[in-house]
């Protein structure tokens, strides 16, 4: 049925569509639609499991625990309780948990502009946690992304054994667009491990080997269960490499944005080409290079100070130019405005 | 066989000897085995620190958490299947510091758990610094000049909750210990057992304990039996208080 569908809501229903069983979560703005739909839903039966918790770090552990115990579990925040997870977010790649972290984020940092939009959470969701890890992010900019991509996460999930990081924003989170969620397919990855119950695992933060034994110091045991992580990520990143592109043979400039911002700037595609990252971490390196070969100029435009700018920068090794969209103001205005002074020639 | 729910081949533990966790663990196993819990029904979850290790010592599904966020986990694996029987067991850094928060709320909502508390009255595995749990005046590699404050009351916290199990014992009254076990995994509800438990390497030399033994003495001589029907219990005493 065509309905009209709230950003978050898409989200939770794709957490369903995906098989989720269990939302642990703590209220902020601007994610907390997410929370109220699962205790929502749980309410309407023992097979959904909700918790509210007493903070965000109960919310990430209790999501952990639930995974293990044979549920795929999500929560849901924004910046501030993001930061809380962010142990919880190291915890899932050392004992690889597959779970669901979605961030509807907002100006930071800490409480920062409650509730204005931001993209200020790129660098953290990479490089948040302690230690190396890996993690597999999507960001959609469209309602009906919201609810495609939230599917995809827990997919991305189960086979990377890991939290898969559901990045959106304010905007995106509280957009109202018409959709058709039912006609979209999509297809689901089953639990990749055996409930808690049925065997004999240890499931640990702790360094350790292939039987779950924890092995604090030995090297060569640490660098062969990392290596064998990463290629496992790349292997199930190279199965998401979703973004879009459109040419334009006459601009000298690839113009790249995402999430809210990519909408906001869809209607200067007769001035640049343009690139979307959808699944925005592990980096696109491939794609990204390809689509920027043809031209001489990269503009990133991001409601942050050029955190993707700097991954771009370090994956093309080409400079990269900034247009900032700070304090919460996303408009095509701005954004014209930004690219006119950074190019150096109006943009109209 | 109780020998059965150790995991035998990773011994020797990494505990010091005349460490009390070993002998919580035994106990633990025991009763394990008298009450049918094994890796098909039961599973147990430990936070971090020395108490921590008994997660992977033990022959059942086990989740070695963050430092203090057992209790989150053990909530959300019994609402996820509350047919298994879920233990939690950590120390009192853990459970009443880092995760005093969790251990707050687990009173206001009383889910089906079992905690082990290995309470020795200080951060051993750092190295020994002053806890939570640490009685003012002691001396500790964090506290030379003597702890600052009184320590937490347990027995307080827990019974902060509409209804309660709260069991304080040691790892002497080895029976008392083991009885406390059986009740508090037989309680539907949030039952919490405070054992008090020796560190003698990191904590019981500095304060001139010449041996573990020398701590259970100690214990043996300082703790006694509270009153039958006690409804709190005082210093000192080990019983069981419960309401609901």
């Amino acid at each position: 049925m065509r309905r009209l569908v709230q950003g978050n809501e898409a989200v939770f229903l794709g957490a369903l569509k995906a098989g989720a069983s269990f939302f642990a979560g703590y209220p902020i703005t601007p994610s907390s639609e997410i929370l109220v739909l699962a205790v929502e839903h749980a309410a309407r039966g023992p097979a959904f499991k909700f918790i509210q918790s007493e903070d965000e770090l109960a919310a990430a552990n209790a999501i952990i625990g639930a995974s293990l115990a044979g549920a795929k579990s999500f929560t849901a925040t924004s910046g501030p309780g993001f930061s809380l997870m962010q142990e919880a977010i190291g915890y899932g790649h050392q004992a690889e948990v597959p779970t669901v972290f979605v961030n509807v984020q907002r100006v930071g940092p800490a409480t920062g502009m409650p509730t204005m939009p931001a993209q200020q959470d790129i660098l953290q969701t990479k490089y948040g946690s302690s230690g190396d890890y890996y993690p597999l992010v999507f960001y959609p900019d469209s309602v009906e992304e919201c609810y495609r991509y939230a599917v995809a996460a827990f997919n991305a999930a189960e086979e990377s054994l890991s939290p898969v990081i559901l990045l959106s924003d304010a905007f995106v989170g509280h957009l109202n667009e018409t959709v058709n969620l039912d006609d979209i397919e999509v297809e689901v990855v089953p639990r990749s491990r055996l409930p808690l119950g049925t065997d004999k695992r240890t499931f640990t933060g702790l360094a350790h080997d292939e039987d779950g034994r924890p092995r604090t110091a030995d090297a060569v045991v640490y660098q062969k269960w990392l290596y064998k992580v990463k290629a496992r990520h790349e292997q199930v990143a190279a199965r998401y490499s979703y973004f879009e592109f459109q040419a334009n043979a006459s601009s000298d400039t690839l113009l790249i944005s995402y999430g809210i911002v990519s909408r906001v700037t869809a209607p200067l595609t007769s001035q640049f080409a343009l690139f979307r990252p959808i699944r925005i971490l592990p980096m696109l390196g491939p794609e990204l290079r390809q689509c920027a070969r043809n031209y001489e100029k990269i503009v990133v435009i991001e409601a942050n100070d050029g955190q993707y700018a700097c991954l771009v920068e370090c994956e093309l090794k080409r400079d990269v130019i900034r247009v900032p969209l700070l304090g919460g103001r996303i408009n095509l205005d701005l954004a014209k405005k930004g690219l006119s002074e950074k190019l150096e020639r109006e943009v109209s | 066989m109780f020998k059965d729910l150790l995991r035998l081949e990773r011994f020797p533990t990494t505990w010091c000897p005349g460490c009390g966790i070993g002998q919580i663990m035994i106990q633990l196993a025991m009763v394990m085995d008298e009450l049918g819990l094994n890796y098909t029904n039961c599973v147990i979850i430990c936070g971090i620190g020395c108490t921590g290790r008994l997660a992977g010592y033990m022959n059942v599904d086990s989740i070695y958490t963050l430092h203090g966020r057992t209790l989150p986990v053990a909530e959300a694996v019994k609402l996820v299947n509350p047919s298994l029987k879920v233990i939690v067991v950590s120390g009192d850094g853990d459970l009443a510091s880092i995760g005093g928060n969790h251990l707050l709320h687990a009173t206001r909502r009383n889910p089906d758990l079992t905690v082990l508390c290995n309470n020795n009255e200080v951060y051993g595995l750092t190295g020994g610094h002053a806890g939570p749990t640490t009685p003012r005046d002691t001396k500790t590699v964090s506290s030379p000049a003597g702890a600052s404050y009184d320590p937490l009351n347990l027995q307080n916290l827990i019974k902060a909750g509409a209804n309660y199990f709260y069991a304080k014992t040691t790892v002497y009254h080895q029976v008392h210990l083991r009885n406390c076990l059986k009740e508090a995994i037989a309680r539907p509800g949030f039952a919490f057992v405070d054992i008090t438990s020796q560190c003698i390497e990191n904590y019981g030399r500095r304060l001139g304990f010449n041996s573990a033994y020398e701590m259970l003495l100690h214990f043996r001589k300082t703790y006694k039996r509270a009153p039958e029907g006690a409804e709190t219990l005082e210093p000192y005493e080990i019983g069981i208080v419960r309401r609901g």
